[in-house]
């Protein structure tokens, strides 16, 4: 929101680009190309992202999401791809109910969106602070009543666990010791 | 040429990509594929808490706390679900999800 104009044309820029890979991602056979569009998506995203003026969730996006989840995809993808990566078609009957699925998802929220009435945004409110990161990390590191210490810890305890069960669950087992 | 986009522009945006990721989850058939979809699903409920963040209460950041925290259980769950597929895979020599119908060793039959 740093001016109006250049925010509306990077809006729309990204919103085409992000549903247009989005749709790829989707409907594509190809495995590895719909991991590829993934991170098109990721990135358009860190765009908007950037376009509402969360820099630092944006680089944490980038960093995270797109080099660490999608390049875990794409590890899982080579590894159990059997020489072909296509993926057989849906059937029919599956296409039509994630249609209607999604459809009526849309739909429902996008009525609830245009009924309900928010509040204006006002030219101070939307006004970007840099001082973002510095206020996140005295927020994530309170004790106070509206800090996250306790959410943090119970984090990184949740980040060690799936860690080490992932080292368990995809090691090779041996036939003896079962 | 365009309106401005408003909270409802960007709610809207964010829908669709959540509806696009639905249609995803429904028809994929491979696993992997069925994660790529999760993954967009999540992307677009953070791009949702940010849009709430700027335009409703802009001048707290819990809405990025809480964003990172999902990025955190993002990574975590895109962790473990591959670990999964990994081994399903070398059991089953298939991540076709309409196949999974059992996790334990006895029954080798795919039905």
């Amino acid at each position: 929101m740093h001016d109006g104009t250049v925010a509306t044309l990077f809006f729309y820029l990204f919103a085409v680009a992000s549903i247009a890979l989005a749709l790829g991602v989707v409907l594509g056979r190809r495995l590895l190309r719909s991991a590829v569009c993934l991170i098109g998506v990721l990135g358009s995203s860190a765009g908007l992202i950037l376009v509402l003026g969360f820099e630092f969730i944006a680089g944490i996006q980038v960093l995270v999401f797109i080099g660490g989840i999608v390049v875990l995809l794409l590890f899982a993808i080579m590894m159990t791809s059997e020489g072909h990566t296509f993926e057989q078609r849906p059937s029919a009957a599956r296409r039509v109910m994630g249609g209607i699925v999604a459809t009526a998802f849309f739909v429902v929220t996008l009525s609830v969106y245009v009924h309900t009435d928010f509040p204006p945004a006002t030219a101070e409110g939307l006004a970007v602070s840099h001082e973002d990161v510095h206020a996140i990390g005295r927020k994530l590191l309170s004790n106070e009543r509206d800090g996250y210490i306790v959410p943090f810890e119970v984090i990184s305890l949740l980040l060690l666990a799936a860690l080490i069960g992932g080292i368990v669950i995809a090691r090779k087992h041996d036939p003896e010791d079962t | 040429m365009f309106p401005t986009p408003t909270i409802t522009h960007w709610l809207t945006l964010s829908a669709l990509l959540f509806s696009i990721g639905l249609y995803g989850i429904f028809t994929r058939r491979n696993a992997v594929g069925v994660l790529l979809s999760i993954e967009m699903t999540l992307n677009s409920a953070i791009l949702n808490i940010l849009i709430f963040n700027r335009f409703v209460a802009s001048d707290e950041v819990d809405g990025q706390v809480l964003v990172l925290f999902i990025i955190a259980a993002a990574a975590a769950e895109a962790v473990v679900a591959l670990a999964i597929f990994v081994s399903f895979y070398r059991h089953r020599h298939t991540l076709d999800v309409t196949q999974a119908n059992h996790i334990c060793d006895q029954g080798n039959s795919t039905s």
